[in-house]
């Protein structure tokens, strides 16, 4: 349903590879300040549906609406500069750049120019700027991927497995982090790790085989034992 | 072989190098920002010969003539980018390949119609020599690698110290992850295919004098050009400037061992180094994509 309050709106969304149709008819809403939690199995579609919504797959049917403004067709830089934000899974950073210029790219794409809340979520950046960003662990990396996105305050930061192959500490870390920045930016985590999405998640909607199949959006369902059960 | 001639033979080689450098740049910067190849690299090269022949007629000048045609080739690269490249970026690499050669051969018919088929002469600018090591080398192929050299540190300048050139770089890399960031990517594509064609233009006027100019000279480096690019290792500039000073001397030194070599030595050396290593001297795996 479409109430107007919603940072973002998707409704009957289909995606195809080619003739392979992965997405069937998606419908989800994001509010202000939620956390929104994507969970299936490897190949359900949640990456396909993250980077649909930030333009860089076309759909074959349906509408993403983010604050009154449709989506659907523009290039994933005119959608990443109305505020919605993807963060890979692939943790793939600029490595041939240093961490300064990795942020720099941020702060250009934005025009904003403090780092005053990347240094404040993430401390250990501050030490390692002059660093070439191909240098540094998966959770340093997972660190600037956040921070270079977080850059221009976005509305709706879609994020791609963050804890993926990451320490418990480094988890934990994220996991606050996510909470913190729920103030300012609504978030859509694809997520395996069950334990964190149900601490932090106002809403979880499980998919399977491209469809969503559950919508877990109280408190006496986001549970671990009930998330199981769709995996 | 006689010794003296090694000197001039050297410098020879550095100033055929750097027009082989002048034009991998642009070549390597688009495939590893765009992955096109992109052989109408090769008309705005000529383009800037037949620009440089007719305003040095005109007006007598060279030097306006090497700033019409860097002018020129900057118009019709931007041109050919709106109305071909932007359209074909999404398809496949053969796709650009195919469609560039097309744009390639018709602006060679252009460029017949409007020059004719003779070859035209371009006089040297400064006929005069300089001493080095006791023989006398022309002024201006030294000059010809100065500017290579300036056009070098501006590039490198350009990549490393603005934010433009920064996003480039990270575009050669992830040109997906950049586009997320907010990034227009299509305003990337554009001045890098710019200062491509800039270039290749430059490297024709700088050639001009040093050739005979004619239509079909663009196809005459082809392979010279693209053997640098190779051995450089796409999307390499450091590989590139490498990879055309070892071209350069091959040639100019491999014609006073014996005439013949400086056709073939390229091709030997850049087999060698593609059985050693087949991503070029600075190719990258990064570029897998
Ligand atoms: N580029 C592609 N071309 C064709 N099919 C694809 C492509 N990318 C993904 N798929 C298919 O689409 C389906 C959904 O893939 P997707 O990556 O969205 O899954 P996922 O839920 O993110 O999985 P994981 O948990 O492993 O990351 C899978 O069956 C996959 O094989
Ligand atoms: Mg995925």
């Amino acid at each position: 349903m479409n109430t107007g309050s919603n940072l973002l709106d998707v409704e009957g969304l289909s995606v195809s590879y080619g003739s392979a149709k992965v997405l069937f008819d998606i419908a989800l809403t994001v509010g202000p300040s939620q956390i929104v939690a994507c969970v299936g199995r490897n190949g359900a579609g949640k990456t396909t549906l993250l980077k649909c919504i930030a333009g860089f797959l076309k759909p074959v049917a349906g509408s993403i609406t983010a604050s009154a403004a449709s989506l659907v067709g523009l290039p994933p830089y005119d959608i990443a500069k109305l505020g919605v934000k993807y963060i890979p899974q692939d943790k793939k950073v600029f490595s041939d750049l240093t961490v300064r210029e990795n942020l720099e790219l941020g702060s250009y794409a934005t025009k904003d120019y403090n780092w005053e809340p990347v240094t404040t979520y993430f401390p250990k950046l501050k030490t390692l700027m002059d660093r070439k960003a191909g240098y540094l662990s998966g959770g340093e990396r997972q660190m600037l991927m956040i921070g270079r996105a977080i850059l221009g305050n976005p509305k709706v930061l879609l994020v791609d497995e963050p804890t993926e192959g990451l320490a418990p500490s480094i988890v934990s870390h994220l996991k606050n982090v996510f909470r913190e920045l729920s103030k300012k930016s609504a978030l859509i985590i694809v997520e395996q790790n069950l334990p964190l999405v149900c601490a932090i998640s106002d809403k979880i909607y499980a998919m399977n085989d491209g469809r969503i199949v559950a919508e877990l959006a109280n408190e006496a369902s986001i549970r671990v034992e009930v998330c199981e059960q769709y995996l | 072989m006689d010794t003296s001639l090694i000197v001039p033979g050297v410098i020879f080689g550095l100033s055929i190098g750097s027009i082989y450098f002048l034009m991998a740049i642009g070549l390597s910067l688009c495939f590893g920002l765009m992955r096109i190849i992109s052989l109408d690299q090769l008309l705005y090269y000529s383009v800037g010969a037949y620009i440089t022949y007719s305003v040095n007629l005109h007006t007598g000048s060279f030097w306006l003539g090497v700033l019409a045609a860097v002018a020129a080739g900057a118009a019709v690269s931007l041109a050919i980018e709106r109305i071909v490249f932007r359209r074909i970026y999404e398809r496949d690499l053969t796709f650009s390949m195919i469609t560039s050669f097309g744009v390639l051969l018709g602006g060679v018919g252009i460029i017949k119609f409007f020059w004719g088929l003779v070859p035209r002469p371009v006089p040297v600018p400064i006929s005069e020599q300089m001493s080095i090591f006791g023989t006398e080398i022309p002024i201006y192929r030294l000059i010809v690698i100065l500017v290579a050299i300036a056009v070098y540190i501006a590039i490198w300048l350009f990549l490393n110290r603005t934010i433009i050139g920064k996003a480039i770089r990270a575009g050669i890399e992830n040109v997906e992850h950049v586009e997320g960031l907010g990034i227009n990517v299509a305003r990337l594509f554009t001045i890098t295919f710019l200062i491509a064609g800039t270039l290749s233009a430059l490297a024709g006027a700088l050639h001009a004098p040093l050739i005979m100019v004619d239509p079909h000279m663009g196809l005459e480096v082809l392979a010279f050009v693209f053997m640098v690019v190779i051995i450089g290792g796409l999307g390499s500039i450091k590989g590139t400037l490498i990879s055309s000073i070892i071209v350069g001397q091959v040639v100019s030194l491999g014609s006073l061992i014996y005439a013949p070599l400086a056709q073939m030595a390229p091709f030997a050396i850049m087999l060698l180094i593609l059985l050693v290593k087949p991503t070029g001297l600075f190719g990258s795996v990064l570029l897998k994509r």
